[in-house]
This record gives C-alpha cells, sequence and structure tokens, in this order.
C-alpha cells in the first residue's frame, strides 16, 4: 500500500511540483500575475466558467466541429484507402496526391476555405476532414498493402467470395494500421479546429481564447487549456479502448508512448 | 494500349489544373478563385519587385530557428528521458498533458511574454515542435533492443560509446521520424502565428492580400508557404536518407519516401 502510494507519487511528482513553483513564483512577485495569474485563480476561474455554462457551451461547440470533421474523414478514408490498395488504377492515379500532399502544410489552404464555405461551422469541418484524410487514407493504404498475400490465396482458394473475402480477412488484416491512422488523426482533428477558430470566429473554444487574452483575462485563457488538454486525453484513452475490444486479438499499442 | 504508370501519376494534378484554368479564364470561377496563371503571374511579380522573397526569408529565418530550437531540444530530453528513469519520471505525465492541447492556445501568452516580433513565432514554433520529436526520442531509446545493450555492456562499452556506438545508431530512424512530424508541426504554427501577430511573414503577406481583395497575392502567398513546407520535408529526408544509409532497406519507412 505505501510502497504502492510512493510509486505513483515517484511518477506523477512533476505536475504538483511544478504547480507549487508556479503558485511559488506568482506569489513572490517574481512573475508579474497579470501574464501569469496564480494557481489558485485559474481553478477559481475554470471553477466559474464550467459553473456558468460558458466553457460547456463552447467546449461542445468544438468537440462537435472536431467529431464530424474526424467522422467524415473516417467514412472516406479507410474505403478509399482500400480501393486503393486493391486497385492498380486508383492507386496510380491517387498515391502521388496523398504521399507528395503529405508533408505540405495544408493550414495554407485555409483562407481559401473560408471563402468557399463561409466563416462559420462549414470551413472548419471541411478543414479539419482534409487534415484527418491524410493521416488516415495513409495508415490504413500502407496496412492494406502489407497484408500477406498467401492469406488471401489461402481464402480464396476455399472459395471464399469477395464479400466474404473483404469482410474476414483484409478488413481484420488491416485494422491494426486503421486504428494507428484513427488514433493519429483523432488530436489533428481538435488542434485543427481549435486553431480554425482562433483565426476567426464567435463560438468554440478557440475564440473563447483569443477573446479572453485580448481582455487579458489569463486565468480563463488558462481554464480553456485545461479543459481541451483533459478532453485529448479523454478521447485518446476512448480511442485506444476502443481499438482494445475490437482488435482483442492483437496486443495493445503503446500508450502515446509516454504514461 | 496501357498508359505508363508515370503518366497515370499526373493525369489527376493536371486534370485539376487544367479545369481550374479553363474555368478561371471563362469566368465561371468566383472572384476569389484566381486562374492559376494568375497566380503564376502575381508569383512572378511579386518576386520581382522583392516582396514576396522578403516575406519568404522572414517565414524561413523563424521556422528554422524555431525548428532547431524545439527538434534539438526534445531530441537532447527525449534522450535523455530514455536513458534515465528520474528524467523519464519529470517529463511523462507533463508531455502527457501538454501534447493533447493545440499549442497554438499559448499563442495569447507567447505573444506577452515575447512580443508581437521574431521572439514570440519563434517561441510558438519552438515549443510546438518540441513535444513530438521529446515522445519520438524517448520512445526510440526505450525500444532498443535488450539484447544489443547487453552484448555491449558484456564487450566492457564505457558510457560514452554506449551512447555514440550503440543508442544513437539504433534510435537514429525513430529520431528522423520524430524530426519530421516536429517540422510538420513548426509549419502549422508558424502559419497560425503569423496570421494571428501580423508582423511580416508569408502569413501576414496572406492577410494583406486578403484585406485588399487581391486574391492572386494570397494565393501566391499560400502557393509559396506550401511549397516551403514541402520542400523542407524533402530537404529532412535527403538527410535522413544520408544519415541511415543502408539502414532503412525493406522497413516501413522506405514506403513513406
Amino acid at each position: 500500500m505505501m510502497a504502492n502510494a510512493l510509486r505513483i507519487a515517484g511518477r506523477y511528482y512533476s505536475i504538483p511540483l511544478l504547480l507549487v513553483v508556479w503558485q511559488a513564483a506568482v506569489a513572490s512577485g517574481l512573475i508579474e500575475s497579470r501574464l501569469l495569474p496564480s494557481v489558485g485563480r485559474v481553478f477559481v476561474a475554470l471553477d466559474r466558467d464550467i459553473g456558468d455554462g460558458v466553457l460547456p457551451y463552447h467546449t461542445a461547440i468544438t468537440l462537435s466541429r472536431a467529431a464530424l470533421g474526424f467522422a467524415l474523414a473516417a467514412i472516406v478514408g479507410v474505403p478509399f484507402a482500400a480501393a486503393m490498395a486493391r486497385s492498380t488504377l486508383v492507386r496510380n492515379l491517387f498515391e502521388p496526391i496523398f504521399f507528395f500532399g503529405y508533408p505540405v502544410p495544408k493550414i495554407a489552404l485555409f483562407p481559401i476555405f473560408t471563402y468557399i464555405f463561409g466563416i462559420g461551422s462549414p470551413s472548419k469541418v471541411a478543414f479539419a476532414f482534409l487534415e484527418c484524410l491524410y493521416p488516415i487514407v495513409v495508415t490504413a493504404y500502407l496496412g492494406f498493402r502489407a497484408i500477406p498475400l498467401p492469406l488471401i490465396w489461402t481464402a480464396e482458394n476455399m472459395g471464399a467470395r469477395r464479400a466474404t473475402l473483404l469482410r474476414r480477412v483484409v478488413l481484420p488484416a488491416a485494422l491494426p494500421s486503421i486504428f494507428t491512422g484513427l488514433r493519429i488523426a483523432l488530436p489533428i482533428s481538435i488542434i485543427v479546429i481549435v486553431l480554425t477558430e482562433m483565426i476567426g470566429d464567435s463560438r468554440g473554444l478557440g475564440y473563447y481564447i483569443s477573446v479572453s487574452s485580448t481582455r487579458f483575462e489569463f486565468a480563463d485563457v488558462y481554464a480553456a487549456i485545461l479543459v481541451i488538454g483533459a478532453c485529448g486525453f479523454v478521447l485518446d484513452r476512448a480511442m485506444l479502448w476502443l481499438r482494445h475490444t475490437v482488435l482483442h486479438w492483437e496486443p495493445d499499442e503503446e500508450t502515446g508512448a509516454v504514461l | 494500349m496501357r498508359i505508363p504508370v508515370s503518366v497515370q501519376h499526373w493525369i489527376v494534378p493536371v486534370a485539376v489544373l487544367a479545369a481550374w484554368e479553363a474555368f478561371g479564364r471563362t469566368g465561371l470561377l468566383p472572384h476569389y478563385l484566381p486562374a492559376p496563371s494568375v497566380i503564376a503571374a502575381a508569383v512572378v511579380e511579386t518576386t520581382r519587385d522583392g516582396e514576396l522573397p522578403r516575406a519568404m526569408a522572414i517565414s524561413l529565418f523563424r521556422v528554422s530557428i524555431g525548428f532547431v530550437l524545439g527538434a534539438g531540444s526534445g531530441m537532447l530530453v527525449g534522450l535523455g528521458a530514455g536513458l534515465v528513469p528520474g528524467i523519464r519520471n519529470f517529463f511523462d505525465p507533463l508531455v502527457a498533458f501538454l501534447f493533447a492541447v493545440p499549442k497554438i492556445a499559448f499563442l495569447p501568452i507567447f505573444l506577452l511574454l515575447f512580443g508581437l516580433g521574431n521572439e514570440s513565432k519563434i517561441a510558438i514554433v519552438a515549443f510546438s515542435c518540441f513535444f513530438p520529436v521529446f515522445i519520438a526520442s524517448r520512445h526510440a531509446v526505450l525500444s532498443v533492443s535488450r539484447h544489443v545493450i547487453w552484448s555491449a555492456q558484456n564487450m566492457g562499452a564505457p558510457p560514452s560509446t554506449m551512447l555514440f556506438r550503440v543508442f544513437l545508431p539504433a534510435a537514429a530512424p525513430q529520431l528522423f521520424s520524430g524530426a519530421r512530424i516536429g517540422l510538420a508541426h513548426c509549419f502549422v504554427l508558424l502559419f497560425a502565428a503569423e496570421l494571428m501577430g501580423l508582423q511580416g511573414g508569408l502569413g501576414a503577406l496572406i492577410v494583406d492580400g486578403d484585406n485588399a481583395a487581391r486574391f492572386d497575392l494570397m494565393f501566391a502567398a499560400i502557393v509559396t508557404f506550401a511549397l516551403l513546407g514541402f520542400l523542407g520535408d524533402r530537404l529532412l529526408m535527403a538527410i535522413r536518407h544520408l544519415v541511415l544509409r543502408g539502414q532503412i532497406v525493406g522497413t516501413m519507412e522506405q514506403l513513406v519516401r
């Protein structure tokens, strides 16, 4: 019991330690408290903003946009990756777009998105879709390509029809890669939505951060950052749980390479 | 008749560009989508009067310094965290929390701390680059095969040999993967910071073109920025290719060119 508590303390001491240092630095006047509000004030702001419904409101908007963009990218991306892997024509037509387009910073296109889709939700969802599509398609495609051919031959030899082959052999074999892609794309969707909300909107957590900072209410900025961090953490864990449940035959992916 | 693969690769991009050009010429496209030829003319024009090269130099300066600082510190701390449990325990909870936060959320704070100029942009670029590089480096060291480590130790390798002859070479491919993700983050952050911070650079040029309804200018800056990101990635991959000669044959790494 005691050893366990010590072990946990040894692993997580850095967060409370930094909070104490932060509080001490602000309290002693080393850092101007207007720039860096004390830990206490951040938690007061967090409590107040959650209590009066402001943070839940903006969080719901940000998360629903991110979820929509992510879901669209998954629904379009995975079948598209399968088509690219199975058909030479589709592969030759689209492979360069995905492999050469991958390192292009797509954020540069966002101003155009605001013209085409307007400044509200649609442009942000469309942009999150584009940003999520790349990792989903590329990792799923590599997964579909990496299926050992003997597996497919064996199934075909035993008379499996195309639909059976897809459902019972190809899809299960590619699922680990599909999940890897989804897991990369999930935080991207949140990042992209918050970022575009900061560039221009009147709703969402990104907007809340930028408007609070122009009002010099930095406790609110930190409160919003805490909420985003918590959402990202919970969603990543949910994705891992889903992977664990669906891929019960596979060893678990390392949890984010940290923790 | 079969179309050669190399030609097939070009069909979609060329078709899109041709359709864009054709629709742009006939005036069917909205005014905010100038034809590719108009954009090319804007690139030439702004290159001649020096506006584009100047903005590009500013952006390039910020992103390269930010990348070097962020990737360098990420690698150092990540290697340290992989080798020393104490360092690992200190950084793991912090990174686990901060990793999921869009780093751009800290921009207002960085702007206040470092001002509107280069410093705040470089700082936020480096800050966001740190995390993926840290995670990849930490993971790289921890996944070095035990047998390799044991063999080297068994043969009496001193710590410096362990580091330079065992850990670094074994971790190098993953260090590059981390740096590549970090570089992508750098460009995203730089763009957003320039768009909001408005002090020179390609992002500011895009906002200028947008405000003046000079969409050809806006697109010229967008194309330049996209190209910069692409070439940066290519440069990093070329360096990786030189450093990792013979190490990546037959791996997944080879597929992702």
